[in-house]
């Protein structure tokens, strides 16, 4: 029995190391998104000092072609690069675990089978290839990011949501709350949805690295924001152009994105051990 | 049904038995490629729906501003757009079938002949980064696998999550600055087509590539290795003293890869998406270079061609998986 107990607990331990690793990152780079930019000498977008210099004490992760400083720009693309993924996350999130729990709960056969048939039929394609192509059609910019992200991302939410719907749709507590003649509305609400989305929501969390990397990559494609503003993808990008003569201004964009990325993966690790510890218990 | 069992009846039950193996193949084989089906028909239905999400008037982008509005008419005419959507659509259906997939906007080639000539280049790629993924997995997880250390496995964990939180454009960019622009092992574009001459263009973002796929891999890989190694026929290899490789693939190795190849086949669309990348890094003539081109100059139909010719290779591929799977471990359960 004590045995269990410390390999319980040093579990336990092992997905706080975790969270706590994750939650501090990101943190930081918070913090340091809304400390830098403000701070700095260097406006973040306005062209000025010597172009391509070195990493120094003046420029601490140097300057780019147009001479702007690479720290301050890393630190002003933070929320950017963070919202945009952020509000692609949510978006979805919520559209697709409503469709999905009422796709689960409903007797019609043939709503479940067309919405059903569409939802594959969007899970088909390559996640990044429909977003690229979604917005080449709708025009580049954050806001089509985002519109694209949640035209395509639903459907994956939705077909998760759905297979949990049909487990808590039989619950005992659903079928008590039906017998106590509660509403239809307040059953989806109170009793179901928030036992579905316990399960999109810890999606949702590995969602997001994959989602915060493709906000980068489009950018990078050239879809995201227009210039000057600061963000990692586009940074990477300009970067790109001149790597024979400096590595700087595309390594640290580069490595702000990796912190971003692994910090949630940190998160998102311990989080599923502790929901696995809690599940066990 | 005390007493022995006449030979007959046995032979019987076996007989049967095989015969119901092989109807509930077939059932599984119909019923796949009848999903697989109706998938496909809902990927053309959807690429064909893409383009009417454009703000703006598609036939005057491909004409240009200074287009008349009888030279607009007669084009809308000319691309049926007068009629109906359900005809519209028909005639889009019927055309995929007849090779056709429309027209590019600006260069008149059309869009069958686009994919034909860049898609081999990519599946070139996709198929060399698979390739170098499961030659980089399998030694992995084995080696994780036996090793009787704790560390070694949480190691292992923390290394595939972290590396699957790096963005491979960016791993892609630091490949070619190391490679390409440092240590000249890899020239930074170009292209020449044909096997082998096209390897030296292609290992680099081959190799990044397959770095989406290796932690993926090697952990269902490994999961499933120690699964394997639970089973009592491992003891009996050990104990009948089988020759070293025949003991892995024969026992360890054969009896784990039916989860790994149903994931294998669902990873391809995450391949494409990484191979697009790699394209417009690296300079290669694929067909996801042709795609950022098209997308930037608003060349509508060679994007609905490419997006759906990507989701009916991923269709494909998934049925291929799921069938494979199936015969390689009829345990395994399709969601």
């Amino acid at each position: 029995m004590t045995i269990v107990n410390t390999k319980a607990r040093k579990r336990m331990r092992e997905g706080s190391f975790g969270l706590y690793t994750g939650f501090t990152m990101i943190l930081t780079l918070i913090v340091a998104g809304a400390i830098v930019p403000w701070l700095s000498k260097y406006d973040p977008n306005a062209p000025g000092g010597t172009p391509i210099a070195r990493p120094s004490g003046a420029h601490w992760f140097g300057t780019d072609l147009l001479g702007r400083d690479v720290f301050t720009r890393v630190f002003d693309a933070v929320f950017i690069d963070l919202g945009t993924a952020i509000i692609g996350v949510s978006i979805p999130l919520v559209v697709g675990t409503i469709i999905g729990t009422l796709l689960g709960i409903s007797r019609s056969k043939r709503v479940n089978s067309v919405v059903g048939s569409i939802i594959d039929g969007i899970n088909a394609f390559p996640f990044l290839i429909f977003v690229i192509a979604l917005i080449a059609f709708i025009g580049p910019g954050i806001p089509s990011i985002i519109l694209a992200l949640s035209l395509v991302n639903w459907a994956r939410y939705a077909r998760v949501a759905r297979t949990r719907a049909v487990v808590v749709n039989q619950q005992g507590y659903v079928e008590a709350a039906r017998i106590l003649g509660f509403s239809k509305v307040r059953i989806l609400f109170k009793h179901i949805i928030p036992n579905v989305s316990s399960e999109t929501r810890a999606y949702a969390l590995s969602d997001f690295i994959i989602v915060i990397i493709a906000v980068a990559a489009l950018s990078f494609l050239g879809m995201g924001t227009p210039p000057p503003q600061a963000e990692w993808g586009a940074m990477i990008r300009d970067g790109t152009q001149i790597l024979a003569l400096a590595w700087w201004p595309t390594i640290f964009p580069g490595l702000a994105l990796c912190w971003a990325g692994v910090a949630v993966a940190f998160v998102a690790e311990g989080l599923q051990r502790r929901l696995r510890e809690t599940n066990s218990k | 049904m005390a007493g022995v069992i006449p030979t007959s009846l046995s032979s019987g039950k076996e007989e049967d038995g095989a015969n119901r193996n092989r109807a509930a193949l077939r059932r599984v084989f119909y019923g796949r490629s009848l999903r697989s089906l109706s998938v496909g028909f809902w990927v053309m239905v959807i690429a064909f729906l893409m383009i009417r999400l454009s703000p703006g008037d598609p036939v005057r982008i491909a004409l240009g501003s200074e287009a008349t509005e009888a030279s607009v008419a007669e084009m809308r005419h000319k691309l049926g757009l007068d009629q109906s959507i359900f005809y519209q659509f028909y005639r889009y259906f019927i055309n995929i079938f007849k090779g056709d997939l429309g027209y590019s906007y600006f260069s008149n080639r059309s869009v069958t002949s686009v994919v034909t000539t860049h898609l081999p280049v990519t599946l070139m790629i996709i198929a060399l980064s698979i390739f170098l993924g499961i030659l980089l997995a399998i030694p992995i997880a084995l080696f994780v696998a036996l090793s009787k250390n704790q560390v070694t496995t949480y190691l292992f964990r923390a290394f595939t999550s972290i590396s699957l939180a790096l963005p491979g454009f960016f791993l892609a960019v630091v490949g070619l600055y190391f490679f390409g622009i440092k240590l000249r092992w890899a020239p930074a574009a170009g292209y020449e087509p044909g096997f082998p001459g096209n390897l030296q263009f292609i290992w680099l973002p081959a190799l990044v590539n397959c770095g989406s796929l290796v932690p993926v891999l090697s952990r269902v890989l490994h999961s499933s290795l120690m699964d394997t190694l639970d089973e009592e026929f491992v003891e009996t290899g050990v104990i009948r003293g089988v020759s070293k490789i025949r003991f892995y693939w024969s026992y360890l190795l054969r009896p784990s890869l039916a989860p790994t190849v149903v994931l294998l086949s669902y990873m391809i669309g995450v391949m494409i998406g990484g191979t697009v990348i790699m394209e417009t890094i690296f300079s290669l003539p694929g067909i996801g270079r042709e795609l950022i081109t098209a997308v930037d100059s608003r060349d509508y139909p060679v994007v609905q061609g490419i997006v759906m010719i990507f989701g009916l290779i991923v269709v494909f591929f998934s049925f291929i998986g799921d069938l494979l799977g199936y015969l390689l471990d009829r345990r395994v359960t399709l969601s």
